[in-house]
């Protein structure tokens, strides 16, 4: 049995680890603003976007790296993205609304997921290009185009079930997309729309971790595509979606003990990780432990660009040549949709500790200023600790590392800020900051809601000055990618 | 030996000393207990036929599928026993990692189903894991299998201590080793070796290896994973240690080289494992009395090419070849003659130069230039080995994806001296940007 503190130490790029390591500039901004705070680092999402574009490059593809949007509802991020060789894809009325009026132009946006008649209306009006589930949705957008008179909309049609001869691989199942099976079909009905739909492409969206699987998917794709241009369509890009992935923490031996001393826990061969001995969907039955670790796999080596390289590098299962290999030979352009992987390092969520609360048994309770809804790790399955941010400076004398349990600001028993029991290289204080690193991917504001009146997370964006000066912010609305006070030169009226 | 039935070759392998020249003990004896010699080629043919024979009369009847969940040996017994019953075989499994397995596997009939990996987006509806699907579905009534449960079936471990375990025994003169090491993967074969062992000398010291978490060992678990298994049982071990893939093919090297047993990377891992466990002992060891030790080499190298070429290519290095794009100076690649689209156009209607598209086939089919030639870039590069492939007096034009292979090619056939090898510059994307025909035919 392993007693030591189980430390999950987060991973953190060094624009971020700046960020943290500058207390007193955290302090000031929670102190003005509030708690919990949600702190976004817009240049770090344009330096992710051109690691993407690096891969594209070995690959000699062109293309889109679309971010995904929903990630977060940044308006700083999106922004910067603008001057950056980067689209971004929406998935909601809203968030193309918020594309449009921050600077994208429509040929850097894509429609995706679910879409209402209003939303399918402005993406065709305004031309951008539109991921379409399936024939409902490609009859709907061609109706509205004839009855108000639209341009002619690029779509993509998104794809699923792709099978492979030999092994069958076993998808999970998902609601999007139109099977490959049902292709005929959909080319049918394009056809029948031809003069207001313009097929440009093809597209999928796997939810899994297995380059194995979506492998497949993208030679189905490209068989695909050829079904296409066998009806006499042109079509130029493959969309192979997202999940590529991000390694949160810093260090692969603390998960991999972290996840075998869970299952000891499972077992009952050592005390719970965890509150009231939750299992992350492990249990034990007879003896042996079942079930599956629904936990994200938190220490990835290879995640973002570097699983997108992978993904190109490996060869397609019947056609044998790389996939990147086949996509340029076929002379197709890769869009990608990359979103918790394009946030990765983009943001921290902060919040203040308002009580320690000490146990006859047990970790002791430390109370924040935020709920599980503002910072939605546990949602997500994803285990790793805070970075303790001090008030005045650390404590005189020996720091002792604990466990404690985080306890969120809603009367509710279920309000945990993780359920799992985290270690700290000392007991926090009223007043520190527990930093939660690396949320601005799904996790910063996701799930946030105004439960009980509690205070929404306001957001700043920061960027270092000139020279790896003080940190500079602003209101995350307030934030454009431009020189803020440039000095307007006055001719007095000459030319 | 004379058998009337393949199966009747499983069991009574071989076991071999180990020279002490390669292990370095000098108070131990060690021995290889060789499983890869059953005839399916593995450890898992004991416990397969186990498992499957008596059900196979009935599962015929009754005209079933044999069901397991494994990635690898057990699988390829199980094919090989199902269809000598005239029975089909499916494999259910997440851990097949092993390219060459599965190719066999197919060769043998079996059907296999992957299992999907892990959720990239954590799913609160998604209330089961894949392999509980997989129990429920196959529990449901009315469905015609014939599971043999390989990590929860008592008949697994039995075979082992009424087979495997006796074997030893016999062959160390009527002692049991003083210790006993196995890797774990069902723990079939290392709880039913250490209960016949103990059975007859309860010193035995009996060591199981697992792999290293963030590793993978094809055939092992690692130490979360053996908690997965029915017949796995903390107390059958007196230490429980782990191997690296490293070790294991450092290991199956050795025996590979120096031993000439054909081991696969589990036998090298239970050898490595084994000797690193002995060292310090050995080291303590006084007087005269010899000790000795026993693994097991549970399957064979072949397959496991593909795996060492992944993780050590330069154990499979070959030279340079001649004639290859790989020798050329970056100043030769410059040097390489390009050809714009246009002039490209004027030069193929006047001249009719050869046209090579070196993309692959699929992309060609799709559209090409007309009258070109698809020799896919591998081929190329196996035809150019030798020499070249056509005249010098055919003036030849190459063309690939953005001109940057094809002027490769280009500068290597004139190194090879043809006179006029021009590379189309910017490719098959270029010509197409360019408004120039495409076509499919």
């Amino acid at each position: 049995m392993d007693t030591g503190p189980l430390y999950l130490e987060p991973r953190l790029a060094p624009r971020l680890g700046a960020l943290l390591g500058s207390a007193p500039f955290l302090h000031m901004l929670v102190d003005a603003l509030g708690s919990p705070l949600g702190v976004l680092l817009p240049d770090q999402i344009a330096e992710n976007a051109e690691g993407f574009r690096s891969v594209y490059r070995r690959h000699r593809l062109g293309g889109q790296v679309f971010f995904a949007h929903k990630a977060n509802r940044s308006r700083s991020l999106v922004r910067r993205l603008t001057t950056a060789d980067a689209a971004v894809d929406v998935a909601s009325l809203g968030e193309l609304r918020h594309a449009l009026g921050d600077g994208f132009t429509a040929d850097r946006i894509m429609a995706t997921g679910p879409k209402d008649p209003a939303f399918l209306w402005l993406a065709a009006r305004s031309g951008v290009t539109v991921n379409a589930d399936g024939p409902g949705e490609l009859e709907a957008l061609a109706g509205l185009v004839r009855r108000h008179d639209l341009p002619r909309p690029k779509v993509l049609l998104r794809l699923c079930g792709f099978e492979t001869s030999g092994p069958r691989m076993l998808s999970r199942r998902s609601r999007f997309g139109t099977s490959v099976k049902a292709l005929g079909p959909l080319l049918d009905l394009l056809e029948r729309h031809r003069d207001s739909l313009d097929p440009v492409g093809v597209a999928y969206h796997l939810d899994t971790t297995s380059p194995d699987e979506k492998a497949i998917a993208l030679e189905g794709c490209l068989r695909a595509m050829d079904d296409l241009r066998l009806r006499g369509f042109q079509p130029r890009a493959v969309d192979i979606g997202g999940g590529f992935g991000v390694g949160y923490l810093a260090h692969a031996a603390q998960w991999d003990r972290y996840t075998s001393e869970l299952a000891a826990a499972v077992m009952g061969r050592r005390p719970p990780l965890t509150w009231g001995g939750h299992g992350y969907g492990l249990h034990a039955e007879g003896g042996t432990l079942r079930g599956a670790l629904s936990l994200y796999p938190a220490h990835r080596p290879v995640a973002g660009a570097g699983y997108l390289d992978a993904l190109l590098s490996q060869p397609a299962p019947t056609l044998g040549r790389p996939l990147g290999t086949l996509l340029l030979e076929s002379l197709y352009d890769l869009y990608t949709e990359p979103g918790r992987a394009l946030a990765d390092q983009c943001g921290l969520s902060l919040a203040r500790v308002l009580e320690v609360r000490h146990r006859d048994a047990g970790p002791a309770f430390v109370r924040l200023a935020m709920n599980a809804n503002d910072v939605s790790l546990e949602d997500h399955g994803i285990l790793m600790d805070p970075v303790l941010v001090p008030r005045d400076g650390e404590p005189a004398g020996p720091q002792e590392p604990v466990g404690v349990h985080l306890m969120g600001n809603l009367c509710l028993e279920a309000d945990l800020v993780t359920r799992r029991t985290v270690f700290l290289p000392r007991l926090p204080r009223p007043g520190d900051l527990l930093g939660f690193a690396n949320t601005a991917g799904y996790c910063m504001d996701f799930s946030a809601t105004r439960a009980q009146q509690q205070p929404v997370a306001r957001k700043v964006a920061v960027r270092e000055g000139p020279g790896g000066s003080a940190w500079r912010w602003c209101l995350d609305e307030e934030y454009w990618p431009i020189e803020e006070y440039r000095p307007i030169t006055d001719s007095g009226g000459r030319a | 030996m004379r058998y009337d039935s393949i199966t009747e070759a499983i069991g009574n392998t071989p076991l071999v000393r180990i020279d002490p020249a390669v292990h370095g003990l000098r108070r131990i004896d060690l021995y290889a207990k060789l499983e890869m010699l059953n005839p399916f080629g593995s450890v898992k043919d004991r416990a397969a036929w186990n498992m499957a024979r008596a059900g196979l009369p009935g599962a015929r009847e009754r005209g079933e599928t044999v069901v397991e969940l494994s990635s690898g040996n057990t699988a390829k017994a199980l094919a090989v026993i199902a269809g000598m019953h005239g029975l089909s075989f499916k494999s259910v499994t997440n851990r097949m990692r092993i390219p060459e397995v599965k190719d066999l596997l197919l060769l043998l009939g079996a059907e296999i189903e992957e299992l999907p990996g892990r959720s990239e987006c954590l799913d609160p509806t998604d209330t089961e894991d894949p392999l509980t699907l997989f129990h429920q579905r196959l529990n449901q009534s009315g469905n015609a299998h014939l599971h043999t449960d390989q990590y929860f079936n008592a008949l697994n471990t039995e075979a082992h201590e009424t087979g495997t375990g006796p074997e030893i025994v016999a062959d160390l003169d009527g002692r049991a080793p003083d210790w006993f090491l196995a890797c774990v993967g069902t723990a079939g074969s290392s709880t039913g070796v250490a209960r016949a062992l103990r059975a007859h000398d309860p010193a035995v010291r009996v060591i199981g290896l697992v792999g290293e978490k963030s590793d993978f060992i094809p055939g092992i678990r690692n130490i979360d994973e053996v908690h997965e298994v029915g017949l796995f049982d903390p107390a059958t071990y007196d230490t429980i240690e782990s191997v690296s893939a490293d070790d294991a093919i450092d290991g199956m090297l050795t025996l590979v080289r120096r031993c000439g047993i054909l081991a696969g990377p589990t036998g090298g891992a239970a050898y490595r494992g084994t000797v690193r466990h002995l060292k310090p002992i050995d080291a303590e060891l006084t007087g005269p009395d010899r000790r000795s030790a026993v693994f097991i080499v549970c399957d064979r190298v072949e397959s496991y090419l593909g795996y060492v070429k992944q993780r050590r290519p330069e154990l499979l290095g070959r030279p340079p070849a001649r004639n290859s794009v790989t020798a050329l100076t970056d100043t030769e690649v410059r040097a390489a003659q390009v050809i714009e689209v246009a002039e490209a156009q004027k030069w193929l209607a006047a001249e009719r130069p050869l046209v090579i598209d070196l993309r692959s086939s699929f992309a060609y089919a799709a559209l090409h230039i007309d009258g070109s030639v698809n020799i896919v870039d591998e081929l190329f590069d196996e035809l150019v080995r030798g020499g070249l492939p056509f005249g010098k007096r055919q003036p030849v034009l190459l063309a690939c994806p953005v001109g940057e292979q094809s002027a490769r090619y280009a500068a290597l056939l004139t190194r090879m001296g043809h006179p006029d090898v021009r590379s189309l510059a910017g490719g098959i994307i270029a010509w197409r940007d360019a408004g120039a025909p495409l076509v499919r035919d």
